[in-house]
């Protein structure tokens, strides 16, 4: 018996509790993260914690069919446990707002799931914060959601930290200018995203890329830093695709600057991942401490198209959990809510509870956490 | 950002270490306590560099990077393929030279040339599972060994065996052979993708010395 019930005790690899302290500075996070959010002006928004299996399919969603963890309804509808929030507040948004052609914006927290026993040691159920612009095309809005991330990251203490930007169409153009075949340039975005040099050097040459096409494509591997490196990347190319991708950028800095967050950014134009979702401006947030970045978000003009709306769109995403362990590396230290006050009657007095309830209300009622206690004698 | 910090190195332990600390002197990098060959120590500083070294087993070299306990790593690329972690593969250092291979006894050739079923030994399941899947369309049982994988066909545990080959003098030994090449291999250095952004300036004036060598 005793046996069987220390097995009831533990959760399934990938999921934990969270209690006490560590939970009180996660909430604390959330809660300075959600400020920042809400201090431009974004509206709360709670969607499904599952939905349709479709609402997450390939041509939607960014996570791989395999890693979702999928169930079914009564009639049999394939059902799945939402990985990120951005399909759903894209379906929200066309079928709620299908009209309205304002810019709508949104924010949300919650819980997201993905089956991914590969990566030891990595959870399966995380908390994602984050923010969506949607009917909003300009380079203001690109500059709005950057500058939220490096406000809400500064707002949490966080210090040492950089966003890096970069831009799709660039990477596009090149290979639009190049000529490139699509299965070419598909194996040409994984050399490059993984800033494979070398593989992307045999790659080109085992499917005959001519010059000048060959060094320019190769060079994107190496295209980042600061705008310096925009300025390179400006003279490698001559098609209006690529050009109209470092303006953008160009102009994209101009208006961060007005923020006064230029110091916290730096630009990456081999930076494709999740090249078909994002149709423009991509971004994410580095910090020591964690393995991968923190935020990542873009721009994803195509996307409410698959809902149904035509809608250009730019978003966010935090995780939340990354995110504390970055705080915890560099010793960042949170406001915790004061200790409890712990008022003890004892137990089988009806007149001594009586009086400690009237105190602990009265000291609840100023806004103190009080705990009563029953004293054994 | 903060150049007070160190960059850490993971690498692999043995021949592959000697060969990129050689490398690395040639570019002026050196780190003197890691020639103490009795030294216990695990982690190996240059002050002057602000730069320390570990050695790790080889599948462990891409783990430490992936979360970023190390920035770099140098490591054979069979490691790399097999462990398939979110790292960026920055550079071939050219050493460690060898092949990933299908081998077995030359009777065994013939089943390869059909989609059949066929029981593959070896140290490298996921490199063979994406060989015979998704490459060769042809459906297979592998069994993850240790060591000594060439003992699975002459015990016959197995069919046929994925495995490093550099000579080829040990499948020859025991009358085995090369049936089909599957990718070539040497020695590769890997980096965290944060420390890429983060420390990009000393890291990629790293990648830039080391290219500039190589390639002299």
């Amino acid at each position: 018996m005793k046996h069987m019930s220390k097995k009831l005790l533990h959760t399934p690899e990938g999921v934990r509790d969270i209690y006490g302290r560590e939970y009180a500075r996660k909430l604390e996070v959330q809660a300075r993260l959600h400020a920042s959010i809400q201090s431009y002006g974004y509206e709360d928004i709670q969607t499904p914690a599952f939905e349709y299996f479709d609402v997450f399919s390939k041509e939607i969603g960014t996570t791989s069919s395999k890693e979702l963890y999928k169930f079914f309804d009564k009639e049999n509808n394939t059902l799945v446990l939402r990985p990120d929030f951005t399909p759903s507040i894209a379906r929200c948004a066309a079928k709620y707002f299908m009209e309205t052609k304002e810019p709508l914006r949104f924010s949300y927290l919650g819980n997201t799931f993905t089956n991914t026993t590969k990566l030891q040691g990595k959870l399966s159920e995380t908390t994602q914060m984050g923010a969506e612009l949607i009917n909003d095309p300009s380079v203001e809005a690109d500059a709005e959601m950057i500058s939220l991330v490096i406000a809400a990251l500064q707002h949490t203490g966080l210090k040492q930290f950089q966003v890096t930007i970069g831009q799709v169409e660039y990477f596009k153009g090149l290979c639009q200018e190049a000529g490139l075949d699509e299965e070419t340039e598909y194996d040409l975005r994984d050399c490059i995203s993984a800033k494979n040099y070398f593989a992307a050097q045999e790659l080109l040459e085992e499917r005959n890329v001519q010059e000048p096409y060959k060094s320019v494509l190769l060079k994107t591997a190496d295209l980042f830093g600061n705008m310096t490196s925009l300025t390179e990347a400006r003279e490698l190319v001559r098609n209006a695709r690529s050009l109209a991708a470092i303006e953008r950028l160009e102009q994209l800095y101009e208006v961060l600057k007005l923020y006064g967050v230029e110091a916290y950014v730096s630009f990456d134009l081999g930076m494709l991942s999740k090249y078909n979702y994002y149709t423009g401006v991509i971004f994410k947030a580095y910090t020591y401490g964690v393995g991968d970045a923190i935020v990542k978000g873009g721009r994803y003009d195509n996307l409410l198209h698959q809902f149904g709306k035509e809608a250009p769109a730019i978003g966010f995403m935090a995780v939340i959990d990354e995110l504390i362990e970055a705080l915890d590396s560099q010793k960042v230290e949170l406001p915790l809510p004061a200790e409890k006050t712990t008022l003890t009657y004892r137990a089988q007095d009806k007149a001594d509870f009586a009086q400690k309830l009237a105190q602990a209300q009265v000291l609840r009622a100023g806004g103190q956490a009080v705990a009563l206690v029953a004293q054994q004698d | 950002m903060t150049n007070d910090r160190y960059l850490t190195f993971a690498l692999g332990k043995g021949r592959l270490a000697n060969k990129t600390l050689e490398l690395f002197e040639e570019i002026g990098i050196t780190c003197e306590e890691m020639k103490d060959k009795n030294s216990r120590k695990l982690i190996f500083v240059n002050e002057d560099l602000k730069l320390r070294f570990f050695l790790a087993k080889g599948p462990d070299v891409p783990t430490y990077v992936e979360y970023g306990a190390a920035d770099i790593g140098v490591v054979g690329r069979d490691t790399i393929v097999e462990e398939n972690r979110n790292v960026y593969e920055v550079l071939d250092l050219g050493f460690g030279k060898c092949r990933m291979c299908v081998c077995g006894p030359a009777s065994a050739k013939e089943l390869l040339q059909h989609h059949e079923r066929i029981r593959v030994a070896s140290k490298y399941p996921n490199i063979a599972k994406d060989y015979f899947y998704n490459k060769k369309h042809q459906t297979v049982d592998i069994i993850k060994l240790n060591g000594s994988v060439e003992l699975g066909p002459l015990v016959e545990l197995s069919d046929v065996i994925v495995d490093i080959v550099e000579t080829g003098s040990t499948l020859r030994e025991n009358g085995l052979e090369v049936l089909e090449e599957i990718c070539p291999l040497s020695a590769r250095m890997i980096v965290n993708p944060v420390s890429m952004q983060m420390e990009s300036g000393r890291i990629r004036e790293l990648v830039a010395k080391l290219r500039t060598k190589l390639e002299a």
